[in-house]
């Protein structure tokens, strides 16, 4: 018999990456929403008078939403218990050097801009509500690609900003997205000129400081035509008692031709409810690609779409999920063909153990007039023991006859036929797991960028290890 | 005549010759109709379902027996009931098997004559306060079958039960109870049929199935309700240790109708199959919403649904597998094919899957598209000429479901029936 394996993601979660710095914040906002705190984020920030109205108004839808009622438990959440903005310094920093010493030690621990810098073309390390540290590689500069955080790009760039902020994701969308639209600071701003493709990934990391405070992040990706990007959010957080929010919004418009890949791996530590609206709109000929890990948080429902909206235009989602004891995974895509000759995929894999409940979540839409569509989707469950769950809704809404759609998931154990195989070449039980449980997410890893794939690997690795005897 | 209040159950009661727990039975599901409000099309379950349209107050709550069936029931049989609109039914049975302890009879004869059978049963799986129409039909059953087979029992030739309805305007509202005993072995088929009426009507069709320890059950419905009716029917079948139920429900009729076809596998062994096609045409609009609940583990369940959409016809396939906790050893498949024979016709398919236990095969499939080029290029490379090759693919589509329906008289009649609708 095969001893269902345990991957403790999320426990020793304090020992481990549970390290966190005194709080040192210049402005500290109170606990609770209103229109004042909203009001006061705005002044704070030095916002132009549209962007305080428009906080407002999302305010007020999102008193005026209703807490969704399917998905995953949100009862938990009290929004009046959370700081809706911190600023961890008055002035931002140009350089590494200027970077707050015990910024740079989190980031350490971290191992994150040390070893990468040399790869990557710029690094927006965001910690707490603002963009603290922030360079752009020279080369990118010259070519005219913008990466800043997304407060500077209001500053700097009102007009390409006004043009495109909230027209992927009004505030009206999701209750979420009105918290975020009235809430949002920090995040990535981003515009490729056309033509211009960057061959390096733009990088940002995120960071979860001050005990129960939100973070409702901003990002918005414009690639004009023909151009390309490979934008990577990854997240760690250390280990709080409290519940955190995070509820951020990502707006992305890809233009004929374009191609825009984002690579998230989220790994907030397991008390932090992670409600994200992410969106794309993909024009004629253009691609957009998902790629999103989900390995923390208590509870995540998120649901990563791209709106394909002329012929030509292709999406991708590519995911894994990962659910240990307490969480709930309910993660999944969204593809709404609203032109013909469109394609799009879904691969969904997910993982749950020791009580953990994963959940795919899609919708694959194809509106009236939009024939020749493809689309298929994928999704593989593996449940590493018996109180585990996992759950497939795919939604299929088709208003179009000239269409393929396809749909398969399959729900499995670790096979003992497998197990067996390996373990009778002389593979330690442990090892033979990993290895199965590596391959089964490879599709994933084979997508991230090589030392994202090596920490993967070797967390997984890790967990594996202290699991069985 | 009779709008629907109270009184209505009363009278309806009177009319079958009701025994008292019946009528309380009525009346308590008409407490749960008048509580309920319309499914909201908040409700998940309803969100792709409108009842734009349904006026519950322009409907009597009973119809009279007017002509004769549009269509003799199907032929060699062990037992047919007949049952036109609301008035009782009448039934043939070989007396062989009424000697052998078979029971078949209307049901509310059944509740008057053999009320220990019928009480414990009757409206146990089909639940009346799952919905407003849900309690409606179990407030205002018009009648309907007990099907009982003895244990040991094994019958070869087929049960059928055929409703109609003549005049429209009125609730039709069939329910079928059917027991099997350890270790039977039976067939049965209700037929739903009616013309295509001026008044709109609301019809069911609801059937309930008791399969005993290694009980073999088949059971098939053709629902071919005119064009003018609103229709809504819960199916449900609770299988026990060893037993095997085969379902088969041919949606052919109706303007609406929204069907639950459900299984719950309560013990080891236990093997259910749960298909279906259906074939909208015009403005036609289907329903289904499917589950299969492993309760029990060592189990197994197979779901086929296949439908085809011709003009602005629309459907909509929910199907559930839940593999409640400690269901180690279930195997469950379920796959939704959607056809799509116009550019107006519409198809919503969504599949499923909620598990609980890690020890367990799951697979489901959906899919969505047209008539393949390829199969038709195929064809039509072998001098076949175009529309031959789309009706043989058409056809085609639907034979992994037709040879599944149990009885070879049904499945007859379906494949005529599918003929005169693929007749492009």
């Amino acid at each position: 018999m095969a001893v269902a394996p345990r991957i403790n993601v999320g426990d020793d979660y304090k020992e481990k990456y549970g390290f966190f710095d005194p709080e040192n914040y210049v402005f500290k906002a109170k606990r609770g929403l209103s229109p004042e705190i909203i009001q006061e984020i705005s002044w704070m920030k030095q916002e132009p008078e549209w962007m305080a109205k428009l906080r407002l108004r999302a305010l007020d839808i999102f008193r005026k939403k209703p807490m969704p009622t399917w998905g995953a438990d949100l009862s938990k959440i009290d929004f009046e218990n959370i700081f809706y903005y911190l600023k961890s310094s008055e002035k931002q920093s140009t350089s590494w050097d200027d970077v707050p010493d015990d910024i740079k030690r989190t980031f350490d621990r971290l191992g994150v801009p040390q070893a990468e810098r040399k790869f990557l073309a710029g690094v927006a390390a965001q910690y707490e509500s603002e963009v603290v540290y922030h360079s752009l590689h020279k080369d990118l500069e010259k070519k005219g690609v913008l990466f800043l955080d997304t407060d500077s790009g209001l500053r700097d760039h009102p007009e390409l900003f006004q043009e495109y902020f909230g027209t992927v994701i009004p505030a009206a969308d999701n209750k979420f997205a009105a918290l975020n639209t009235a809430a949002w600071s920090g995040g990535s701003f981003i515009y490729v000129p056309k033509g211009v493709k960057v061959d390096i990934p733009l990088q940002a990391y995120f960071r979860i400081n001050a005990e129960n405070m939100g973070q409702f992040e901003r990002t918005l990706i414009i690639c004009d035509e023909d151009s390309f990007v490979h934008y990577i959010e990854g997240c760690t957080a250390p280990i709080y008692t409290t519940d955190s929010l995070h509820s951020a919004v990502v707006e992305i418009i890809v233009k004929k031709g374009a191609r825009c890949r984002y690579t998230t791996i989220q790994n907030w530590s397991t008390n932090v409810y992670n409600l994200v609206t992410k969106r794309a709109l993909a024009y004629e000929g253009a691609t957009m690609e998902w790629v999103d890990g989900n390995l923390g948080s208590a509870v995540t429902m998120k649901y990563p779409s791209v709106y394909l909206m002329e012929p030509g235009a292709k999406g991708d989602v590519l995911s894994i999920a990962f659910a240990g004891k307490g969480q709930h995974q309910d993660a999944g895509a969204k593809m709404v063909h609203a032109a013909p000759n469109t394609t799009s995929t879904i691969t969904s894999k997910s993982i749950s153990k020791a009580g953990g409940r994963t959940s795919y979540r899609g919708l694959v839409k194809v509106q009236p007039g939009s024939s020749h569509v493809k689309s298929f989707v994928k999704c593989d469950a593996l449940l590493l023991d018996d109180q585990s769950i996992s759950d497939t809704y795919p939604y299929i809404e088709c208003d179009e006859s000239e269409v393929t759609i396809g749909h398969e998931a399959t729900v499995s154990k670790v096979s003992d036929e497998q197990l067996f195989y390996l373990m009778s070449r002389g593979i330690s039980q442990v090892e033979a797991e990993t290895m199965i449980v590596n391959g089964f997410i490879e599709p994933f890893t084979k997508e991230l960028p090589l030392e994202y794939a090596v920490e993967l690997n070797r967390l997984i690795q890790l967990e594996m290890e202290g699991s069985v005897g | 005549m009779t709008a629907l209040v109270l009184s209505a159950a009363d009278e309806l009661a009177g009319l079958h010759d009701e025994p008292a727990w019946l009528r309380a039975k009525r009346r308590q599901a008409f407490a749960v109709y008048e509580r309920l409000p319309l499914p909201q099309r908040t409700e998940e379950e309803w969100r792709r379902t409108s009842l734009k349209g349904l006026d519950l107050d322009a409907f009597q709550a009973f119809e009279a027996a007017g002509a004769s069936a549009p269509a003799t029931p199907i032929a060699d049989t062990a037992g047919v009931l007949r049952q036109s609109g609301s008035e009782p039914g009448k039934v043939e049975i070989d007396p062989e098997l009424s000697r052998a302890g078979v029971l078949f009879v209307p049901l509310s004869q059944a509740a008057r004559e053999y009320p220990e059978l019928v009480q414990k049963h009757l409206f146990q799986e089909v639940r009346p306060d799952r919905d407003k129409l849900a309690a409606l039909h179990a407030a205002l059953f018009s009648g309907g079958t007990f099907l009982y087979v003895p244990d040991g029992v094994s019958i070869a030739k087929p049960f059928v039960s055929q409703f109609w309805s003549s005049t429209g305007g009125a609730l039709v509202l069939p329910h079928t109870l059917i027991i099997a005993g350890r270790g039977s072995s039976f067939n049965h088929v209700d037929e739903f049929l009616s013309p295509d009426l001026e008044r709109p009507s609301l019809t069911s069709g609801s059937a309930e199935i008791f399969a005993g320890e290694a009980s073999n059950v088949g059971y098939v419905a053709l629902q071919r309700w005119g064009n003018h009716a609103w229709q809504f029917a819960d199916e449900r079948a609770r299988l026990e240790k060893d037993s095997t139920v085969r379902m088969v429900h041919a949606g052919l009729g109706a303007r609406f109708s929204k069907n639950r076809v459900e299984a719950s596998l309560n013990g080891p062994g236990a093997r259910a199959e749960l298909k279906a096609l259906y074939f909208g045409t015009g403005q036609q609009f289907f329903d289904f919403h499917t589950l299969q609940q492993h309760v029990v583990g060592h189990s197994t369940s197979d779901l086929l649904f296949k439908g085809a959409l011709r003009e602005q016809a629309q459907s909509v396939y929910a199907g559930l597998i839940r593999i409640e906790v400690g269901a180690s050893g279930s195997d469950a498949y379920q796959a939704n094919r959607n056809l799509l024979l116009s550019n107006q016709a519409k198809a919503n398919s969504i599949p499923m899957l909620e598990i609980m236990n890690n020890d367990v095969r799951c697979t489901h499939g959906a899919t969505v598209g047209p008539v393949d080029p390829e199969h038709l290029f195929y064809l039509e490379s072998r001098g076949i000429p175009p529309m031959v090759a789309q009706r043989m693919v058409v056809h085609g589509f639907f034979g992994q479901v037709l040879e599944r329906i149990p009885v070879q008289q049904a499945r007859e009649l379906v494949e005529q029936e599918l003929e005169d609708r693929i007749g492009f």
